[in-house]
């Protein structure tokens, strides 16, 4: 089979070729990879920051209207909810709205605990704006909790 | 630590309308990038949130008693 014999050496021939460019390759894969983690770590620690401090993942972008933006939303969303005795959900609830209040709750990051300490007369739902100030703590959470996936979307250059 | 503060009386429409005006400036702030298209984003969220909402009462209305 003299042709598959010529076909074979030119497939050799190719691979041969090519070999060094595979390497260069293989050596700028590694590069980016090395290049994208130190960029998912920094995206990372962006959205926690977003997370923990309303704004602050926007700040760190140098994004300076969002992060204003941002913390005066969530602020002025937690300040309402719990000026209007809104539940504020604790960790470890009983059943599965009280642990899903309280994911929500937690998205406000440091907030929460600033809710806290407003509402030092505790909530009281039984009237109608309480049940609404409950809402507004939770959307303040939840919220932020969007706010962070964007600086963290930005930080990973998918969104601006 | 504790703070001190006065509970907020609002009415549902107070409290709707503050609701939608929030929300509706982060929407239109994370949104859009330019802005006129912030602003147009936000107004329209605005409408519809309160649009949406007051329709929604209407269509709800005849089960309320």
């Amino acid at each position: 089979m003299p042709e598959d014999t010529t076909q074979s050496n030119r497939k050799v021939q190719s691979e041969v070729v090519t070999e060094p460019a595979h390497g260069a390759t293989a050596a700028a894969d590694l590069h980016h990879a090395k290049h994208s983690g130190a960029s998912e770590a920094r995206a990372i620690a962006t959205a926690l920051a977003g997370w923990l401090i309303p704004g602050m993942g926007h700040a760190l972008l140098k994004m300076w209207g969002r992060a204003v933006t941002v913390l005066l939303t969530v602020a002025f969303l937690v300040y309402l909810g719990a000026g209007m005795r809104g539940n504020l959900f604790s960790p470890g609830g009983d059943d599965a709205f009280a642990r899903l209040g309280y994911a929500a709750d937690i998205g406000t990051g440091s907030l929460y605990y600033l809710a806290r300490a407003l509402e030092s007369t505790g909530p009281d739902v039984s009237h109608a704006d309480g049940d609404y100030g409950t809402r507004f703590l939770a959307t303040a959470g939840v919220l932020n909790l969007l706010a962070a996936l964007h600086a963290y979307e930005a930080a990973r250059r998918r969104k601006a | 630590m504790t703070i001190a503060m006065q509970p907020l009386q609002l009415s549902h429409f107070q409290s709707l309308l503050l609701f939608a005006l929030i929300i509706s400036l982060a929407f239109g702030t994370l949104g859009r990038r330019q802005p006129i298209e912030r602003l147009k984003y936000a107004a329209w969220s605005f409408a519809m949130f309160v649009l949406i909402a007051i329709a929604l009462g209407w269509l709800m209305y005849p089960f309320s008693r």
